[in-house]
C-alpha cells in the first residue's frame, strides 16, 4: 500500500507542471455553456471532447502498446447499445453510462482471447472483424420493442428527455479531461516503462522479465473501457442508436485522423489532432460530398510528407529543442 | 437422406459462391505475401473493376465480362500507380504507415464513386443473369458457376505466372527475402509495384463477377474487404491455395448456415468460424510456422 501510494506521489509529480494549465482550462471550458455561447459551438466542443476520449486512447493502443487496432467502433457501438438497453429496463441513463464502459472493458478481455495470437498487421486485421461481427448480431438481435424498433432499425434512448444538452456537454468534458489524465497517469506508471520497453524491442522486454501479453492486455482493457466510456456520453447526446452508424467504420476514419495529424505516438498529439479534425468537419459540413474525399487526402497527405504529425514535426525542430533546453536548465 | 438432398443445394452454392470470394481475395492474399502489406483498398478496387463493367454494358453495350479487356489494363495501371507513388514511399516509413495511407486511398475511392456514380445501388444484370442449372436436386444460378471458373482460371495463371516467367520469379524471389533479391539485382520497388498492379487486374476481373452475381454500392468494397480479410486469415496469410481454401469454407459455412439460420444470420456464422478458427490455429488452415 505505502509503494502504491509513494508510487502515485511520484507520479502525481511529474505530471505537476501541466496539471494546472490543465486545470484553467477545464475550469473555462465547464464554464462556457453557461456563458450562452451559441448551440452549434457547443456541439462541436461536445464531438471534440468525445473525439478526444477515442483519439487518446487509440493513441495508447497505436503509439505505445504497438497495437494497431481497427475495431474502436466494437467498444462505442457496445456501449452505446448497453446504455440504450438499460434505459428501455428503466434503469437511470447515469448507470448505463457506466454498464456501458463495463461491458466494452469485458468484451475487450473476451476478444483479446482469438486477437492477441496475432502480432501487428495480422492484429489488424483480425480486430477489423470485429465491429462487423457486432453489427450483424445487433441487426438481428432485438433486445427491447420500441418506435424504431429492432432488426436493425434501432432504438431511442429511453427517459433522457430531462437531461439537458449542457449536462451531456459536461460529461463529455469529463471524459475528455479523464481520458487526458489516464494516459498521462500510464505513461509516467510501470505500466507505461513497461509498454515504451516493449515498443521499442518486444523480445528484449520479455527477456527483462516484463509480461508483455499482461501490458497489452491492461492498456486494451482501459483503451476499451474509456472508449465505451465515451461512446455512451455520445449515444445520450445523440439520442438514439442503431447498428449501421454504430459500428460503422467512420469512428476508425476520425479517430485515426486525429491521431494521425496531432502525432502518434506523442502525449499532445491526439489534441491538437481532435482539434484539426474538429475544424475541418465544421468547415466542410456544407460540403458534404468532398468532405471525405478531402479527409482521405490529407490523411494520405500527412502520413508520406509529416509521418510524426503535427506535434511530433514541431519536436523535431531544432527551436523546440533549444527552449526545452532552456527550460531544463531552470 | 432428405436433409442430404436439402443440403445439396447450399453446399454447391457454397463452393461456387466461395470462388467469387477466391477472385477477390486472391489479389490481397498475393500482395500480403510478397509486399506483406495489407491494401485495405482492395475492396474499393474491386467495386472500381464492378462499375467499369458497369459502364461498359450501360453506355457502351459491351458484355461486363467482353470489357475486361480493357477493364484489367486500367486497373493494372491504377494499382501500379498507388504503389509506384504512394505505398513504395509509405513502406520506408513504417509498417503502419502503408496501412494508413491504404485507408485514406480507400475513403478516397469510395468518396469518389459516391460522386460519380450516386449512392444508388447498381448491378450487372445481363441477359444470361437469371438463368440457373440444374443438376438432379441441385439447383444453381449461372453467374455462381461463372464465379468458380473465374476462380479457377486466375488461381491458374497465379501460379503458373509465378512459376514460368521472369517477373513472376523475381516476385517470388522478393517475397522471400527482399534484401536478398535487392543485392541480385532485382528492382523491389518495381516488383512491388507489379504485385500490386497484378492485384488490381484481379480485382477488376472480381469486380464485374461480383457484379453479376450480387448488386453493389460505392461503400461495398469494405464488406467485401472484410470478408476477403476472413477468407485469408482462414486459409493462412499469404498462402494462395490457402486463401482457395479458405474462401470455399467461407461460402459454404455461409449458405449452410444461411439455411438453417436464415439469410439474416448467415454472415454473422460466418466471421464466428473466422474469430473460432483464429482462436484455435492463428496461423490459419494452410499458415506457415
Amino acid at each position: 500500500m505505502v509503494a502504491v501510494r509513494r508510487d502515485m506521489k511520484a507520479i502525481t509529480a511529474k505530471l505537476r507542471g501541466r496539471l494546472v494549465p490543465l486545470t484553467v482550462i477545464t475550469i473555462v471550458l465547464a464554464l462556457l455553456p453557461i456563458t450562452g455561447i451559441p448551440r452549434v459551438w457547443i456541439l462541436y466542443l461536445f464531438l471534440f471532447f468525445i473525439y478526444l476520449a477515442m483519439a487518446n486512447m487509440w493513441n495508447l493502443l497505436a503509439g505505445y502498446s504497438g497495437l494497431i487496432f481497427l475495431g474502436p467502433a466494437a467498444f462505442i457501438g457496445l456501449g452505446g447499445y448497453t446504455m440504450t438497453i438499460m434505459t428501455w429496463l428503466d434503469i437511470p441513463y447515469y448507470v448505463g453510462i457506466i454498464a456501458g464502459a463495463i461491458v466494452a472493458a469485458l468484451f475487450a478481455m473476451l476478444i483479446s482471447i482469438p486477437v492477441f495470437r496475432l502480432k501487428g498487421i495480422y492484429f489488424a486485421i483480425g480486430t477489423l472483424v470485429v465491429p462487423e461481427v457486432l453489427r450483424y448480431v445487433f441487426m438481428l438481435w432485438k433486445p427491447v420493442g420500441g418506435p424504431l424498433d429492432g432488426l436493425g432499425r434501432g432504438y431511442p434512448v429511453h427517459g433522457i428527455i430531462d437531461v439537458s444538452r449542457v449536462e451531456v456537454y459536461w460529461l463529455g468534458l469529463a471524459v475528455a479531461i479523464g481520458s487526458i489524465l489516464v494516459v498521462g497517469y500510464i505513461l509516467r506508471s510501470k505500466l507505461g516503462m513497461g509498454l515504451a520497453a516493449i515498443r521499442d524491442n518486444d523480445s528484449t522486454a520479455e527477456s527483462s522479465g516484463i509480461n508483455v501479453f499482461n501490458l497489452k492486455l491492461y492498456s486494451f482493457v482501459i483503451a476499451a473501457f474509456v472508449t465505451g466510456l465515451a461512446g455512451t456520453i455520445f449515444y445520450i447526446y445523440q439520442g438514439a442508436i442503431e447498428p449501421r452508424s454504430a459500428f460503422s467504420v467512420q469512428w476508425l476514419v476520425t479517430i485515426m485522423l486525429a491521431t494521425v495529424i496531432g502525432g502518434e505516438g506523442t502525449e499532445e498529439g491526439p489534441i491538437v489532432g481532435t482539434i484539426v479534425v474538429v475544424l475541418l468537419y465544421f468547415l466542410l459540413a456544407r460540403y458534404a460530398e468532398i468532405s471525405l474525399i478531402i479527409q482521405g487526402v490529407i490523411l494520405v497527405g500527412i502520413m508520406l510528407l509529416a509521418p510524426e504529425g503535427i506535434v511530433g514535426s514541431i519536436k523535431k525542430t531544432r527551436a523546440y529543442r533549444h527552449l526545452t533546453q532552456l527550460a531544463s536548465r531552470h | 437422406m432428405t436433409l442430404l438432398a436439402d443440403l445439396a443445394t447450399p453446399v454447391v452454392m457454397g463452393i461456387l459462391l466461395g470462388g467469387l470470394y477466391a477472385v477477390i481475395a486472391l489479389g490481397l492474399s498475393l500482395v500480403f505475401g510478397v509486399v506483406k502489406e495489407i491494401n485495405i483498398a482492395h475492396g474499393d478496387l474491386v467495386i472500381l473493376g464492378g462499375y467499369f463493367g458497369y459502364v461498359a454494358m450501360t453506355m457502351l453495350g459491351i458484355d461486363p465480362i467482353m470489357s475486361l479487356v480493357i477493364g484489367i489494363p486500367i486497373l493494372f495501371g491504377i494499382g501500379f500507380a498507388i504503389q509506384k507513388y504512394l505505398l513504395n514511399r509509405a513502406f520506408r516509413i513504417s509498417m503502419d504507415a502503408t496501412l494508413i495511407i491504404a485507408f485514406g486511398i480507400s475513403i478516397i475511392l469510395e468518396s469518389t464513386y459516391q460522386l460519380v456514380w450516386t449512392p444508388m445501388s447498381r448491378g450487372l444484370t445481363t441477359p444470361y443473369a437469371l438463368d440457373s442449372i440444374s443438376v438432379g436436386p441441385v439447383h444453381v444460378p449461372l453467374v455462381y458457376l461463372l464465379d468458380f471458373i473465374a476462380a479457377i482460371v486466375v488461381m491458374l495463371f497465379l501460379h503458373e505466372f509465378l512459376r514460368r516467367t521472369y517477373l513472376g520469379r523475381a516476385i517470388r524471389a522478393a517475397a522471400q527475402d527482399r534484401k536478398a533479391a535487392h543485392l541480385m539485382g532485382i528492382n523491389t520497388d518495381q516488383v512491388y509495384a507489379f504485385t500490386l498492379g497484378i492485384s488490381a487486374a484481379f480485382a477488376a476481373i472480381a469486380g464485374v463477377f461480383l457484379g453479376l452475381t450480387f448488386s453493389f454500392t460505392p461503400v461495398s468494397g469494405m464488406a467485401f474487404l472484410i470478408i476477403a480479410l476472413g477468407v485469408i486469415v482462414l486459409g493462412g496469410l499469404g498462402s494462395i491455395v490457402g486463401t482457395f481454401v479458405g474462401a470455399i469454407v467461407f461460402g459454404v459455412v455461409q449458405t449452410v448456415s444461411g439455411h438453417f439460420f436464415g439469410v439474416a444470420a448467415q454472415m454473422l456464422a460466418a466471421y464466428t468460424m473466422v474469430l473460432v478458427v483464429l482462436a484455435v490455429i492463428p496461423r490459419g488452415i494452410f499458415g506457415s510456422r
